[in-house]
């Protein structure tokens, strides 16, 4: 095949294009509109649903300082105040911070490495239903006074049904989990869209440095969620069928709760601030009018912050009762990770001093950022210092450190990213007066709030508590604080009618206003759905300094993949290194599939929250009937690229080779399943070892020949789909049907065999942790099993209609990945389960 | 894309910090177990089977890291090479390089502090 011509091609008539474009990406209107899946509605999406969630959040804050701002005040109940501590920080975190830096990078990314939409644009959309219901869900137990009490951390055992019986931790549970099916679904298409849709010529070292930290925050996200969704079903099952994984009185332990938490809320920080400093690493160049001063750096720096991070979250629990030497090791790791965060902060000053910087609004929240996280960053390394940490632990100074590093990490960077973008965003520009005052509000605000609260905690009043007695020396710093957060709270008022105003008086922005470099400013403002009517080449780091013309010429059709008569969505697929073009992929149009599917979802998450478990059980199904007839739709399905024709010298639609997105993103999914499998494994050893009430059955409760007759078959079943499929990788798909429908009849008997295990057991997963943790690791088993089967069986009816073929090869490699995923669990499980048990102590 | 056992193949960029992630698993996780099943006795101090332990193991991986860094470094400075490529081969080196010293960083304590206390 000839390298694709990525160069300029004939103009045609713009007008002419731009309609032809529209036919085929534009929006419907109405109620249609809910089928949308674009990038730039679902991303524009996430944002607005994300600062109603920011407003609900600021408002309970308001009344949480209300209440604090003098001693002894009853406006509000201990019982509704635990509540709205447990909502703040719940919906900063969950419903704001992660959902809006998602929300802006699903917007920016596609047009800031030249491609046309992410590469899985149903997905957008399904998760950006499951977040907006997650959300309603979750802020709904307000309403009835039942909401989550907890903590944001939902801590065991005060989570636990002995302790809050009512549906208050349930609703943060379900909610939560709901919620988190966006975050990862938003991860995985990030990574994948990152790492294979680039625009021809972008390789690594020539991508934005925003990719690069929404890359690494996507991959974090796929790993340190998982663990938390783990321990959410888990506390979860405890409090709704009994399984003791968090009691001790059965074997369980409540600090198991503590690191599954912990293994992603530590990283969770980085999460939410990577994407910030992607910001800053972004907008500094642009008001430096310069280039970023060590991008290898600071690329280097972004990598080690995203691992090291990782191995920190016992520095959470340095009170618990952790040997001193492992708490040295986590408060090591936490000093460690202000380096690479130093770096940054270096190469952004070096970029500082080297230009020429203009104080536009979004360079006032530059400066603010900088200020603020660097104070959060050195009250960071002081309470990485296990004697400070237990003199302040649960006192306000944490509570002022957390908000110094989330608001001055997050919220200031995301201010001047939206102040920056808004021209983008409206196609107008916003008020520089408005924007100052609301900056200085917010500034002296937050640190009048906050500054002052890192003394109220050195004085030792301790975080969650109601009320406070007179004299202990808090009532002054309280006060300010409470004044501090009203004038905080006036100045995000007053960015907001600038937001809104803005919309309406704002002065048409020019092409491309603040002279950026990045490839998100030649597209029209706003944006089209489509982004470029042609895909230009990139040659280096700054596309729009090194060509101003490209606007111009990518909406004259002058680069490549200007031909919409096929009917198609289509963008590159590139080489990850090099940026190559090495296929079309071609993407799916708008559809109601999404919302259906997570239509469904909420009717499990609302029947499991109400205990109606049937209908829980009915709308599982249902959203896996809706979620497989959505997988219908592809390939050669007619709905998608029935015709597999390309302009002479392009390479083939993505369908028809062996290494499309799909691939991509079912290794991304299946790494995000691991995580979660390994956390539970985690949980198994952990529970093991440290439970103190541990209790091994003398005799095997389950049989061990059963697991392994399952297992072998799910091996024989394993190897035969491989045998078919490499046949078929070398063009040979005769018999294909029949091979896979006999992989999903061996893969039915292994979950007969696991099913006979599981129901022939004695086990009693309600009255020991122990057997508790083997029902749920053969479930899993079981249910990947069975959902192996069943995509097998829907390959095989593919290649009787002729979606799969030879010709079109790809989905029973996607499918073949599910396998080898689940053979691994199962055999993995075995040695755990039936091997390890006798070597240590067990029967 | 390049072959899997290219230096220039970006899979390798997080290589170090893999070997690090599973280093720092088998650090804490060691430690926890073989102080729940074979404690060593707190008036050892730091002088104990298992700080030996640790540190060698330590010691192993670091070696291991620090021979990865030189190749991965050759790998950047062969002039022949696209600069696409030496990025590659630079970042992941530099990724080996910084995992090597956060493990002696955060091994340091093992020098001096007994480890069930």
């Amino acid at each position: 095949m000839s390298a694709p011509d990525t160069t300029r091609q004939p103009a045609t008539d713009p007008e002419q294009l731009r309609d032809d474009f529209n036919a085929v990406w534009g929006n419907p209107r109405g109620w249609r509109a809910l089928t949308i899946v674009n990038h730039t509605t679902i991303g524009l999406r996430f944002m607005v649903t994300g600062a109603v969630f920011f407003l609900i959040g600021g408002l309970l804050a308001m009344l949480i300082r209300t209440q604090l701002a003098l001693p002894e005040q009853d406006i509000i109940a201990p019982d509704l105040y635990n509540q709205l501590f447990t909502m703040h920080g719940t919906v900063m975190m969950f419903l704001f911070a992660v959902p809006m830096m998602e929300g802006l990078a699903v917007y920016l990314i596609p047009k800031m490495i030249g491609a046309r939409d992410l590469v899985f644009p149903r997905l957008s959309a399904l998760g950006y239903y499951c977040y907006l219901f997650g959300g309603i869900i979750l802020c709904s137990s307000m309403l009835w006074d039942i909401a989550p009490k907890a903590g944001w951390f939902m801590y065991t055992p005060l989570s636990s049904a002995a302790h809050t019986p009512g549906m208050n931790s349930d609703f943060w549970l379900l909610g939560i989990t709901f919620v988190e099916i966006s975050a990862v679904s938003a991860g995985v298409e990030l990574v994948v869209s990152i790492l294979r849709t680039r625009a021809p010529g972008m390789a690594l070292n020539k991508m934005p440095i925003y990719a690069w930290y929404i890359l690494v925050m996507a991959m974090m996200i796929v790993v340190g969620f998982p663990p938390l969704i783990l321990g959410s079903i888990l506390l979860e099952l405890e409090r709704a069928a009994g399984l003791p994984f968090f009691d001790v009185a059965r074997g369980g332990d409540p600090v198991l709760w503590q690191h599954l938490f912990w293994l992603f809320g530590h990283p969770e920080v980085y999460i939410i601030f990577l994407p910030a400093a992607g910001i800053v690493s972004t907008l500094l160049p642009v008001f430096c009018q310069r280039p970023l001063v060590g991008y290898r750096w600071v690329v280097l720096g972004i990598l080690t912050t995203g691992f090291i991070s990782f191995g920190l979250w016992v520095h959470h629990m340095f009170t618990v009762g952790i040997p001193h030497l492992a708490q040295a090791f986590f408060s090591a790791a936490s000093m460690l990770v202000a380096i690479p965060t130093g770096v940054q902060v270096f190469a952004w000053l070096a970029t500082l001093w080297l230009g020429r910087p203009v104080y536009h609004v979004p360079m006032l929240w530059l400066v603010g950022f900088l200020i603020i996280f660097v104070c959060g960053g050195l009250t960071g390394v002081m309470l990485a210092l296990v004697p400070f940490d237990w003199q302040v632990h649960d006192t306000h100074f944490v509570v002022a450190h957390m908000h110094y590093v989330l608001v001055g990490g997050m919220f200031f960077p995301l201010l001047a990213g939206l102040y920056h973008w808004l021209p983008h965003f409206s196609g107008r520009m916003p008020s520089e007066r408005l924007g100052k005052w609301g900056f200085w509000l917010v500034f002296i605000g937050f640190n009048l709030t906050f500054l002052i609260m890192h003394w109220t905690g050195l004085m030792g009043m301790p975080r969650r508590i109601y009320t406070y007695e007179t004299g202990l020396g808090w009532d002054m710093p309280n006060l300010v604080s409470s004044v501090g957060s009203f004038i905080m709270a006036a100045g995000i008022a007053t960015v907001l009618l600038d937001i809104v105003l803005h919309f309406r008086f704002g002065q048409p922005a020019p092409e491309n206003p603040w002279n950026a470099d990045t490839l998100e400013w030649a597209t029209c403002l706003p944006p089209s759905a489509y982004n470029f009517v042609s895909l230009p080449a990139v040659k280096g780091r700054h596309p729009l300094w090194d060509d101003p013309d490209l606007p111009r010429s990518i909406a004259a059709g002058e680069h490549s993949l200007a031909v919409i008569d096929h009917g198609r969505r289509e963008t590159w697929g590139t080489d990850p290194l090099t940026g190559k073009p090495r296929e079309i992929i071609h993407l799916p149009g708008n559809s109601w599939w999404p919302l259906i599917a997570s239509l469904f979802i909420g009717v499990v998450c609302i029947s499991l929250l109400v205990k109606v478990y049937p209908l829980a059980a009915v709308a599982s199904i249902a959203a896996i009937i809706v979620l497989l007839r959505w997988s219908w739709e592809n390939g050669a399905h007619p709905l998608a690229a029935p015709d597999a024709k390309v302009q002479p010298g392009d390479p083939p639609l993505h369908s028809r080779t062996q290494d499309g997105p799909g691939l991509w993103g079912m290794a991304v999914t299946l790494l995000a399943n691991g995580a979660l499998y390994l956390a539970l494994l985690f949980g198994w050893f952990y529970l093991w070892t440290v439970s103190p009430n541990w209790q091994v059955p003398e005799t095997q409760v389950f049989s061990p020949w059963l697991l392994l007759a399952s297992a072998l078959l799910l091996s024989l079943a394993y190897a035969w789909q491989r045998r078919a499929l490499l046949r078929l990788r070398r063009g040979d798909d005769q018999g294909l049907a029949g091979h896979l429908w006999l992989t999903a009849a061996l893969g039915l008997g292994h979950v007969a065999l696991l099913l006979a295990c599981l129901l022939g057991s004695e086990l009693a997963p309600r009255s020991s942790a122990h057997d508790a943790v083997v029902t749920v690791m053969l479930v899993y088993s079981l249910l990947h099993g069975a959902l192996a089967c069943v995509l097998s069986a829907l390959q095989a009816l593919r290649v009787g209609y002729g979606y799969v073929s030879a010709r079109s090869p790809y989905e029973p490699l996607v499918v073949e990945q599910w396998w080898g995923y689940s053979l691994c669990v199962l055999w993995v499980s075995f040695v755990a389960l039936v091997l390890f048990p006798p070597t240590f102590g067990g029967g | 894309m390049r072959h899997l056992r290219s230096p220039y193949n970006p899979i390798h960029i997080p290589l170090g910090f893999i070997i690090w992630s599973l280093w720092f698993v088998a650090l804490y996780g060691g430690l926890s177990v073989a102080c729940e099943v074979a404690a060593p006795p707190a008036e050892a101090a730091q002088w104990t089977w298992l700080n030996a332990l640790l540190l060698a193991g330590t010691l192993a991986i670091v070696v291991l890291l620090a021979a990865l860094t030189h190749g991965f470094w050759r790998a950047s400075q062969r002039a022949r090479q696209r600069p696409k490529e030496r990025f590659v081969a630079w970042t992941a080196a530099g990724v080996n390089a910084i995992a090597a010293l956060a493990c002696v960083f955060i091994a340091l304590p093992i020098l001096s502090m007994p480890p069930c206390l």
